[in-house]
């Protein structure tokens, strides 16, 4: 509870469609991936594994008709999205480089001097592209496989089969990663969860410094705007 | 009166036309790729079982036997070893299990 101050002044960081958009993905994706898991290595008997099949559907409809929404909705958010994400510079070698400090901060209980970043940091760019790129295959591949088996050649179903899986695990084990590091980034989590999307300034500050000094203005005359990078703007 | 729970936010994100034009460009032609490649898959599909049945016809035309009943050689074997077409040692030896598996595609 390093930032927590209920008087602070506070930034969105999440709005709603984006938040009611996270909800959409975790209510798809996750059961997807589990039911996923379990069609591909049939752990139990028939019935089982034709119960996964259908939880797998469902989710894959809420994941389908969420994406589709917020693409048409938000387009504005999906283009800010891909062009934080397709920006790399050295500061993302110095992040890498340093590994974004995690393991120094868990084992040791350093705090590691990192680069300054944007709204998300390096390893939060690589996870971005990876979902919203391999997401959409996911989906593409996934109703391929539910609807257009009889009618496509074997090698075709064969590939897509393939992607689809090696995709579902691929993006499981960082969705793994993202779920492990937002609980421990607890501020993060409250934002997106508990906050309303709001975080207090001065953790945004922290964590994304150039997010803060380069796209974040006030939201009603009279707040200052000292405070966002250090000197006062016009 | 507005209720602010929050003080700054992002910049509106704007969208160029140049950036509008690029994203409907490259949705466009991914579509467009996915529906010739499928199309083509599906067309080569269809042209292979259309020669595959019109060599079964043909080497259905050039055959003296087209019935399996007036096979000599399947007439023989009732009567030599399974006796007749769904006698216990036939149900035994041709019929297979069903399993359904329509559920799991």
């Amino acid at each position: 509870m390093k930032y927590y101050d209920p008087n602070a002044p506070r930034v969105l960081k999440h709005g709603l469609s984006s938040r009611l958009y996270h909800w959409g993905l975790m209510l798809g994706f996750i059961p997807a991936a589990i039911t996923g898991l379990i069609i591909w290595l049939k752990p139990g008997g028939e019935d089982f594994v034709n119960l996964a099949m259908r939880i797998h559907i469902i989710g894959a409809v809420i994941l389908t008709v969420s994406s589709l929404v917020y693409a048409i909705v938000s387009m504005d958010r999906i283009v800010a999205f891909n062009r934080v994400n397709f920006t790399w510079d050295s500061r993302d070698v110095g992040w890498f480089m340093k590994g974004g400090g995690y393991l120094q901060k868990m084992l040791l209980g350093w705090e590691v001097d990192l680069p300054p970043m944007d709204k998300v940091n390096s390893g939060q760019k690589l996870f971005g592209i990876g979902m919203l790129y391999g997401g959409m295959v996911l989906i593409v591949t996934g109703w391929i496989l539910y609807a257009f088996i009889p009618v496509s050649p074997k090698s075709f179903i064969y590939w897509a089969n393939l992607g689809h899986l090696a995709l579902g695990i691929f993006l499981a084990m960082f969705l793994c990663v993202h779920i492990f590091l937002s609980i421990y980034n607890w501020g993060e989590f409250r934002c997106m969860f508990f906050e309303n999307g709001t975080q207090p300034l001065e953790e945004a500050r922290h964590h994304t410094p150039l997010w803060v000094a380069n796209k974040v203005i006030p939201v009603r005359p009279g707040v200052s705007t000292t405070c966002l990078c250090g000197k006062e703007k016009g | 009166m507005a209720n602010y729970d929050y003080d700054y936010v992002e910049k509106a994100v704007e969208v160029s036309r140049r950036e509008f034009v690029g994203i409907l460009g490259v949705v466009g032609a991914v579509l467009w790729t996915s529906a010739y490649v499928a199309t083509d898959l599906i067309q080569d599909r269809t042209k292979y079982i259309k020669m595959r049945a019109q060599g079964l016809y043909k080497d259905d035309g050039k055959s003296k036997v087209r019935q399996s009943h007036n096979n000599p050689a399947v007439t023989e074997m009732y009567k030599n070893f399974a006796g007749a077409p769904l006698s216990s040692l036939s149900e035994e030896l041709f019929h297979t299990r069903y399993v359904d598996r329509t559920k799991l595609v």
